[in-house]
């Protein structure tokens, strides 16, 4: 596979190639003020802790619920340690036609003492060489050139600074929804860029389960495509090269579909997924500081990605005219459920602070400019057909074309359009698929990260197929999804086997005997006789989601004090699911004591001596296979909080090392104490002991028979003896981890672990000569021996990490207004071993909640009339409250996890996404009439039932 | 102070003490008038428009406390007034402790919250509903009604309300003097 081909595929492609060499990138997290500081003293053994695992409260709950400085938003310059008392405000003002040339701007409505400070226009960027990072990516232009045609709807043409904020104030109050600021020419058209990227998933299996497929993109290679006007010019069927025989195959799968005759059903339909605005509270924001006479740019930014923020800033101030010699990225709390996940927003912070003249610029959006420039949810068009045995209730194969709107600029499209793609199996198994994902550009509001990247459009689309052909087919819709059931072992439409034990099943039989699903029809019968002018319906779905990128990194430290306290650093930030919580939860479940001490966001790991080329996707394997013989080189150094990745992916740096400092500290040194006596003392005569029997539980070390030892002994003993009482290390994983081989001292020798590098501290009492090599900031850097890569050709998988959730809905809907009451809903989720019950409730009731909003809800025009004109508001975007999630009548069952060492999943996109289709099956049910569209709101039913 | 933009002198209590006189520019929202003069950043802005209900504040008058929304109410409007923001519920105890408040632990013991932008206003909510409650008590069979509808105002994005709701609800019934038989 040429890495061209590729590159458009990473959900991350563009890293540090940008970055100008010279420039000292720092990225911190926001300390606290002292106030806020004592109230989040974080983990302890006191009052946040119920028992070493079992969080009393989140690590940050007091700080939250008393009003703290935590998020990015909260902080202005006067709150930050060496910036100016001071400070700047700006906005910005923004085209909302996208058919005509801008040519100016009129602020005659701003008296002379309202104008701006300062007015920023493209003219001033090329002027000073100011230019967008990675163009590709975020766009061509930050600001509208004068005479050109703006790309999107909403697209800025200059921003206004003022030095202080009364007046900015002011003026942005006088300009706010004005239509005569920004002054359009002539007719032109629209001009968006073109389209992103298209790709396409083939896959007929092989003769044999075990076999080779007889084509699959992991086996052989997904195949890419340009554009031929709006439509994909795919290449010619045949069998020269992988792309051609990809078509072939597709072009047998759709023949069979067209050829089909009596004994199968063939269901095609159309589905549209619309736009949304994942609306989370905080609006996007930030305060950049630029000092001309240092050359250190200071930022505070609201964002998922800060590493990707501060390199790209980098290299944005680096090539302009502005000298610069360090970037100094501060980072608070955020929230943005993907959307701040890569955006050109914090690009525009910086801009802005260009032109402070020299004081820091703070770029707030309010809810009318988030709606007009936040990252949207991609719109899909989905054509579906499915192929269904009529005599087994069996699959026998689909096809999809799954079309996302992307809007004026390129961000994540292709991405979010083949995760949405390679997801739309749902959960069945597929013996012939034919996926098409396809990324449109538009003049709409950009589009990107967004909860569910693609997969809650496409599998909603598929559940909501799946219930119709159950109806078509005469059967019970469970039991048809029990009959095509993706069960373990068997492969996705990419041709790979997923993770682990596939779970299914087991949730499909536990709805089917779920009341709400049994008595559904005597339910009905006995609710419409109760409530004339009311229609019931139960609905159901289930979905299984990926989590994770293909390409995630971490690092994380523990140490063990000779008290026996722990400290955790990682490089984990909260996002609002309980990162810090759960990762010092996990630390607690293995070593009988939570972290005394943690520290997370940590940005500086001197002990970590690494380098990446951070191209994890693209590089080809003989050049990934020579750079990994450098003991120093990773193919990514750490992941933006996104894509779930924080139980599963950050929580495998945690609990390796856990597990390292149990096996190589704790465990010699409890053996040390037990053989106390002389002639091996209390153990001789248990020589059997193995690792496996010891268990460490609140702050005890025993097992085997052996007396209990406090953690505080055997840690003094760990340090007396000079073993690993520190342990750092760097995690990577391509749908595999990574592993690598270590050179331990001691007589441990040769160990492989599930990690890519490693950075040791010995106890006090190590000799000397084992003290002289913690050279490295006071750490032993282990150069790695050997190391083993997941393949390249793992690229290809598209996911193997999979968690499931199913949701029954019941509702009734109102035949005179249309409205859809939800009477209760029922979810069961399968997502590994729990870390923190409380929080993995809160996800879900929160997803349920977000996904209400999705099926009967939200909806934003993608156009004209869309968010670009700058009057969305929540007040006309409706989102769901508490009245509208059946707040007292819902009900989760989480599937115990089947050992107690499965690990945990990542769960925060899933469980948003069964509801969707749940409530269209259930609207279906009610009033005997399917919507294809989302969302079903009251007017539509109206229309289905006049 | 730019000639477009009038100014009066504004001077009200917050969390207890008493602030200004200052000149503050007519017009400014006291949500705007917490974070730029005050520092006060926990009264969030989500919508600007009144609808999302995190910006709420408590207004202390004698016939109780009440809800307002500090974004669309102008500062001036507090002249004199008493306000308490999210900062001003919890106090420090003789020990140097902090105390939260009833509502406050509710929501922290319940897990109610994720990202916690929502917080201050449903704490301000809660809160308001408590002293409610505590001059006209409900049946106990009417409480979660009550808790919904006082509730139902505020958005919030992570947790789906579930949480926040119980939280209030188990406050409430635990309380002495809030529910009737």
């Amino acid at each position: 596979m040429p890495a061209s081909h590729y590159a458009p595929l990473s959900r991350r492609n563009f890293l540090k190639a940008g970055a100008a060499a010279g420039i000292a990138v720092k990225v911190s997290f926001l300390a606290p003020p002292a106030k806020a500081q004592l109230l989040e003293a974080g983990p302890s053994d006191g009052p946040a802790w119920a028992a070493p695992g079992r969080p009393r409260y989140r690590l940050d709950a007091i700080a939250k619920v008393t009003g703290s400085k935590t998020f990015s938003r909260d902080y202005r310059s006067r709150d930050l340690a060496g910036w100016p008392e001071t400070q700047a405000h700006a906005f910005l003002i923004a085209a909302t036609r996208a058919d005509r040339a801008f040519t100016g701007l009129d602020l005659s409505r701003l008296p002379p003492s309202l104008q701006p400070d300062r007015i920023v226009r493209h003219e001033d960027l090329v002027a000073d060489k100011v230019a967008v990072p990675h163009a590709d990516f975020f766009g061509d232009w930050f600001l509208v050139p004068e005479g050109e045609t703006p790309r999107l709807l909403g697209q800025p043409v200059a921003i206004l600074i003022y030095h202080d904020f009364p007046r900015f104030s002011a003026a942005k109050r006088r300009l706010r929804f004005a239509d005569d600021v920004v002054q359009y020419g002539a007719e032109t058209g629209t001009k968006p860029p073109a389209h992103y990227g298209a790709s396409r998933w083939v896959r007929i299996e092989g003769d044999t389960a075990d076999g080779p497929d007889r084509f699959s993109a992991y086996e052989h290679s997904p195949i890419f495509a340009g554009f031929s006007g709006d439509e994909p010019a795919w290449p010619k069927p045949g069998q020269d090269g992988a792309f051609a025989q990809g078509m072939a195959a597709a072009q047998t799968i759709a023949a069979e579909i067209d050829a089909a005759g009596e004994d199968a059903l063939v269901l095609r339909r159309t589905y549209l997924s619309q736009s949304t605005d994942a609306s989370a509270m905080e609006a996007d924001n930030g305060n950049v500081w630029y000092d001309p006479a240092s050359g250190v740019l200071h930022l505070m930014m609201a964002t998922q990605s800060p590493y990707d923020v501060a390199e790209a800033a980098a290299s944005l101030v680096a090539t302009s005219r502005f000298p610069l010699k360090e970037v100094d990225l501060k980072v608070g709390y955020t929230v943005g459920y993907g959307t701040k996940d890569h955006h050109i927003f914090p690009f525009l912070c910086v801009v802005a602070a260009l032109y402070g003249d020299g004081r820091p610029v703070r770029l707030a959006n309010d809810r009318f400019e988030q709606f007009q420039n936040g990252l949207k949810r991609h719109a899909f068009r989905i054509d579906n057909a499915l192929l269904v045995d009529r005599a087994t209730g069996r699959f026998r194969a689909m096809t999809g074309r799954y079309a996302c709107d992307g809007g004026g600029r390129p961000n994540y499209s292709v991405a979010v359009s083949f995760v949405g793609a390679t997801a739309a199996q749902s959960i069945y198994y597929l013996p012939k698929s034919d996926f098409q994902a396809i990324a449109h550009a538009s003049r709409a509001v950009e589009a990107g990260s967004t909860r569910g990247f693609g997969t809650l459009q496409t599998m909603s689309a598929t559940e909501m197929m799946v219930d119709e052909a159950a109806a078509l087919l005469g059967l019970d819709a469970i039991d048809l999804r029990l009959r095509n059931v993706l069960r373990t072992g068997q492969r996705n439409s990419q041709g790979a086997v997923p993770a682990g034990a596939l779970r299914n099943e087991e949730i499909l039989h536990k709805a089917a005997a779920h009341p709400l699903w049994r008595e559904r029809q005597a339910r009905k019968a006995s609710y419409e006789a109760a409530h004339p002018g009311q229609r019931y319906g139960v609905g159901f779905a289930q979905v299984h989601k990926d989590y994770g990128t293909g390409a995630e990194a971490a690092v994380c430290s523990l140490e063990l004090d000779s008290q026996g306290a722990l400290s955790l650093r990682h490089v984990a930030h909260e996002m609002g699911p309980g990162v810090t919580t759960s990762q010092a939860a996990m630390v607690g479940d293995i070593l009988g004591r939570v972290p005394t001490r943690t520290e997370f966001g940590v940005v500086r790991w001197p002990e970590m001596p690494l380098h990446t080329t951070d191209q994890p996707y693209t590089t080809p394997q003989a050049e990934e296979d020579k750079r990994a013989q450098d003991p120093r080189w990773v193919p990514r150094f750490t992941s933006p909080m996104s894509a779930t990745n924080s139980a599963y992916y950050l929580g495998h740096a945690t609990r390796t090392a856990a597990r390292f400092l149990a096996d190589h500290a704790i465990w010699p040194a409890a053996r040390s104490l037990w053989a106390r006596g002389g002639k091996g003392g209390a153990l001789a005569s248990y020589n059997e002991l193995t690792r496996d029997s010891l268990r460490l539980s609140d702050g005890k070390v025993l097992g085997g028979g052996l007396p209990a030892l406090s953690l505080a002994e055997v840690a003094a003993e760990a340090h007396r003896l000079g073993l690993p009482v520190g342990v750092t290390l760097h995690t990577f994983n391509r749908w595999q981890w990574a592993e690598a081989e270590f050179d331990l001292p001691g007589t441990t020798g040769r160990t492989r672990l599930p990690i890519d590098a490693l950075s040791l501290r010995y106890g006090a009492g190590a000799p000397p000569e084992r003290k002289a090599l913690m050279s490295t900031a006071g750490w032993h850097f282990l150069p790695r021996a050997a190391v083993f890569y997941p393949p390249t050709q793992r690229n290809n998988v598209g996911t193997t990490y999979y968690s499931p959730m199913a949701t029954l809905a019941e509702v009734a809907v109102d035949t005179g207004s249309g409205e859809v009451s939800i009477l209760s809903h029922h979810s069961i989720l399968e997502c590994g071993r729990q870390i923190v019950p409380e929080l993995v409730s809160g996800q879900v009731q929160g997803g349920l909640a977000m996904g209400i909003g999705h099926a009967l809800k939200e909806v934003l025009p993608l156009y004209e009339d869309g968010p670009g004109d700058g009057t969305w508001n929540w007040n006309r975007y409706e989102l769901p409250r508490a009245h509208d999630v059946a707040l007292w009548n819902q009900t989760v069952e989480i599937l115990p996890p089947l050992s107690e060492t499965d690990p945990p999943k990542g769960i925060a996109e899933v469980v948003m996404i069964a509801v969707v289709p749940a409530l269209a099956n259930a609207v279906a049910h009610a009033i005997g009439h399917r919507f294809h569209e989302l969302p079903i709101r009251p007017e539509r039913i109206r229309e289905a039932l006049a | 102070m730019s000639a477009a933009i009038e100014t009066r002198d504004l001077t009200l209590r917050v969390n207890g003490e008493t602030v200004g006189p200052l000149p503050v520019p007519v017009g400014t929202s006291l949500l705007d008038f917490l974070h730029e003069w005050l520092g006060l950043t926990g009264s969030r802005m989500g919508c600007g428009q009144g609808i999302c209900h995190a910006c709420t504040v408590m207004v202390e008058e004698e016939a109780g406390p009440r809800e307002m929304r500090s974004c669309i109410t102008g500062a001036h409007w507090f002249e004199g007034r008493s306000v308490r923001t999210v900062e001003g519920h919890a106090h420090t105890a003789p020990d140097g402790s902090l105390v939260l408040s009833p509502v406050q632990t509710a929501f922290i013991e319940n897990f109610a919250f994720q990202c916690g932008y929502c917080t201050p206003g449903f704490v301000t909510g809660a809160s308001v509903l408590v002293e409610r409650l505590k001059r006209t008590p409900v049946r106990r069979d009417e409480v979660e009604r009550v808790v919904t509808e006082a509730l139902d105002p505020h958005i919030c994005r992570c947790t789906g309300y579930v949480r926040y709701h119980q939280a209030v609800r188990d406050l409430v019934l635990a309380t002495p003097g809030l529910t009737t038989a």
